[in-house]
Formats: C-alpha cells, structure tokens, sequence
C-alpha cells in the first residue's frame, strides 16, 4: 500500500542529514541533483553508511547489491559485465529502464566503476520511497490493518506495536528485474 | 608515483620526537629507531593505528595504500594528515600507492622502498578487500579477486620483500619480521564473510613460513582481531545482525591490534613462531553462549 505517514520531503531531509553525517559535510550543501561521488566525494564504504545511517531511521533494509550484480545473478555471469569489466548493452538497456533520466551517462562498454558516480542524492531517495511503499496492508504479527507514525519516522503497527515489515531493497530490486524480463525479454 | 610529506610536514614536533630545538629527530631509546615498516593498506582503520604506533616507536613507515584520495576534503582521517602526524613524531612516511593484487605493482613498491629506505624491517600484511556474499554466491570475477587480493597479493608481498627484509643489522641475528592481520573469520563461520576462508589460508602460510622463513632469520607471525569498529564494520554490521547492539567493551580498538603488532615487531617476541595471537577481549570465549 502507499503509506501516507512519511511524504517525499521528509524522505529527502532524512537522506540529506545520513549523508551530511557519513561524509561530514554540511545539509545545505547537499543538492539533490549531486553525484554522491562525484560532487560530494563519497567512497564505496559511504554508501553502506548512508544507507545504516537509513535503516535505522525508517526501520527498513536498503539494497546490499547493486542492480548490476542482481543482473548477474539472475541472468548469468557476464550479462550485465563482460570480462573486462565493462557494461554490456543489455545491462545498459536494463539500466536505463531503472534509472530513467539519472542513466544518461550510461553507455555499452563503460567501465563499471564509471557506475556508481551516477548515484545521486535523489536516486538514494527513491530507494527508501520504493521501500516505504510497500508497507503491507495488515501487520505481519498481528493482522491489525492499523499503522501509526508518532514522533519518529518508523511506522508501527497501532495494535501491537511491532515495526512494519516491507519490502527489503535487494527484494524489490529482483521483483523489478523479473518483471522487466517477462515484458521486454531483454536476457 | 610517491610524494614525501616531509617538505610540508611538521618535523620534531610530535610527542615522542624528543624536541626540535636540538635537531633531535628522534627519541634516542625508542624501540624501533632506524627501522622501516611497511603496513599494506595504512590508509584507514587498523593499518593506519598501526602505521601511528611504529612512529610512535620510532620507526620510519610506508604508508601503502590502493587508491588515490578522494575528493573530500573535510576528511582528517587522509593519507596526507596521517604522513603529517607521522611527520609530526619525527619519523619520516613514505606513502606509496600500489595494488598488491598485481605483481608487477608490487615489485615496484618495493623497488621504491629500496631506493628511498634502502632497507626494510617489518613487513605488517594488512590490506584486505573482499565482498559480504555467501561465498557460494560469489561469481567468477569476485572469486578470483578475493584470492588475487587476500592471497596471493600477500604471498607477493612477502616474495618480493625478502631482499630487503633479509638484510641483516650488525647487531642482531634477527632480520626482518613479518605480520599478518587476520580475523576471527578464519575459524567462526558468518553467511556473509568470505574473507575469513582467505584468512585461514594465510594463517597456514604463516605458520610455513615460520618454518622456512624462520632459517633465514625472518620470523613470521600474525594477529587476530576480534570486532573492531573501523570502515570495514560499517559493512558488518549491515550482514550480522545484532553485532552493532553488543556491549561496547567486547569491541576492540585498532590501537590494542597496533600494540600486539608491535611485539611480535620488537625482541621480545623472539620465541614466538608461526602463531596467530587473538585479540579480541575474549569475544571467541562467549561465542557459544548467549551474551548478557
């Protein structure tokens, strides 16, 4: 169900404030648009930071793979990285159906190193949004249909109390991979 | 390929400098005065804690590390501030950027060793890189990295560094000495930590080498670290579950890790050989009981 308690901004705020924390710079710098590598300097290990710093805020599990290797799980090793180490054109293809505008960069044949400097702030953002967004319609422990957001951001149940349980990162990403291979048989 | 810190440094200022005003470098009785070590993956975390103890015992220490700086700036934990604050001790640090994973990258770190320290005293293997997958679950690529980076890039450490490492001082019938860092992983099981298989491995090289090496003068050991909040833990604690709500007194911090390493380093070690000593604050006692 799309859960009406946490709106968009205060997703942003909270993603703004776990990066401003994990790389020690300050909020106001942080622009949606910003390449976490590129413009705010942000290593491989600051992502799994941010994303802590995330889990624990909303009560959620954040993607532990990226959708590349989910490709290669998937589909095969090779299919998203050839032996060199560089995206194949299906990965691209794939890639750009996820990614949409933020994929303009992409191209067949790039290094996958050249991948993550295409995160940006607002990409991490719609991570958690697609997260929060499955919050299940009845409480998975006691099937109260009830949620309640009181001070904090994590949602819990209003009859017992217990934490929401969505969908985690890693999930919702293979849930979108099979889907886009059943319509576009890009694999 | 390298730069020297000690043009923009601060010399002879540091606690254990004895004093700038006499031109002192160093502390006259410091343990390791005149020594060089070498700590593989020094920029952050337990190679850094150990890179700041050699200096802090006098020795000279080649800061290597993988990958350039990154662009951020507001970081104090960089390459160039840990030189600065080796600097700062009155030793001198070598950073020297080099991926040990490559041979070729590897003989020529220890080509710049030689050149710039003509000798080299303590070779301390602690760069490791690894995913968090079951290792069943690793593809191909991943497989072969883990044992080119966590393997063999150690075995081409020591193979390349024996030249220097053999080398013998006047005084002593002891050459070199080399560390490995290890894990707990090497011996408990955790569903995402490859690394620990790799490390067991280099605990039974280490043990070899003790043998083979040991008859050339070298001793090797090594140093089990128990749960350590460095970079690397950020990643942990995302796989095992519960591990960031233990107590923090079962959590050890890189400086007692550096404190073992410096033994095994010093003469008072002589009679240890080949063993792998944990520090971990007993956290491998308790692991089959539940914690309070």
């Amino acid at each position: 169900m799309t859960q009406g308690f946490i709106d968009d901004n205060r997703v942003m705020e909270e993603v703004k404030k776990a990066i401003a924390q994990t790389l020690s710079i300050d909020t106001e710098k942080i622009r949606p648009e910003d390449s976490l590598v590129r413009d705010l300097g942000a290593e491989s290990l600051d992502f799994l930071d941010i994303n802590y710093r995330l889990e624990q805020v909303f009560g959620i599990k954040m993607a532990r793979h990226f959708i590349l290797e989910h490709m290669e799980e998937m589909f095969g090793e090779g299919s998203a990285i050839d032996d060199n180490g560089q995206l194949t054109e299906k990965a691209v293809k794939l890639m750009r159906l996820r990614l949409g505008q933020e994929s303009e960069g992409l191209q067949p044949g790039m290094d996958m190193d050249q991948v993550p400097p295409l995160i940006t702030v607002a990409t991490i953002a719609k991570g958690v949004n697609e997260i929060l967004a499955t919050l299940p319609e009845k409480c998975t422990s006691c099937g109260s249909p009830q949620w309640k957001c009181n001070d904090g951001a994590p949602i819990e149940c209003s009859a017992c109390s217990q934490g929401a349980a969505y969908s985690t990162g890693d999930d919702l990403i293979k849930e979108w991979l099979t889907s886009v291979q059943q319509e576009h048989k890009i694999f | 390929m390298s730069t020297r810190i000690e043009e923009e440094g601060v010399k002879g200022s540091g606690p254990l400098a004895g004093g700038s005003e006499g031109g002192q470098r160093r502390p006259l009785l410091s343990l390791f005065a005149g020594k060089v070590a070498l700590v593989t993956g020094s920029s952050r975390g337990i190679g850094r804690a150990i890179a700041l103890r050699f200096a802090a015992n006098g020795a000279d220490v080649v800061i290597n590390h993988r990958r350039a700086e990154t662009p951020n700036q507001a970081r104090q934990v960089g390459i160039q501030a840990l030189c600065q604050e080796i600097e700062g001790m009155g030793c001198r640090a070598y950073p020297i950027l080099a991926d040990i994973s490559s041979r070729e990258s590897v003989k020529q770190l220890m080509a710049e060793i030689a050149d710039k320290c003509q000798r080299l005293d303590f070779l301390v293997l602690n760069a490791a890189r690894a995913p968090f997958k079951p290792i069943e679950r690793l593809l191909e690529r991943e497989l072969r990295e883990l044992v080119d980076v966590n393997y063999l890039g150690n075995i081409f450490c020591i193979k390349e560094a024996l030249p220097l490492l053999e080398k013998k001082d006047d005084d002593t019938t002891i050459a070199g000495k080399i560390v490995f860092i290890s894990s707990l992983g090497s011996k408990f099981y955790n569903p995402a930590y490859p690394l620990g298989s790799m490390k067991a491995a280099m605990e039974s090289v280490v043990r070899d080498l003790s043998q083979s090496l040991g008859e050339r003068g070298i001793m090797v050991n090594a140093v089990s670290g128990g749960l350590v909040k460095t970079d690397s833990f950020k990643v942990l604690r995302q796989y095992m579950e519960g591990v960031d709500k233990l107590p923090e007194g079962l959590f050890v911090q890189p400086e007692e890790i550096a404190d073992v390493v410096m033994f095994l380093c010093s003469q008072a070690s002589r009679a240890i050989a080949g063993q792998t000593i944990i520090v971990d604050r007993g956290l491998s006692n308790r692991l089959y009981r539940p914690l309070g």
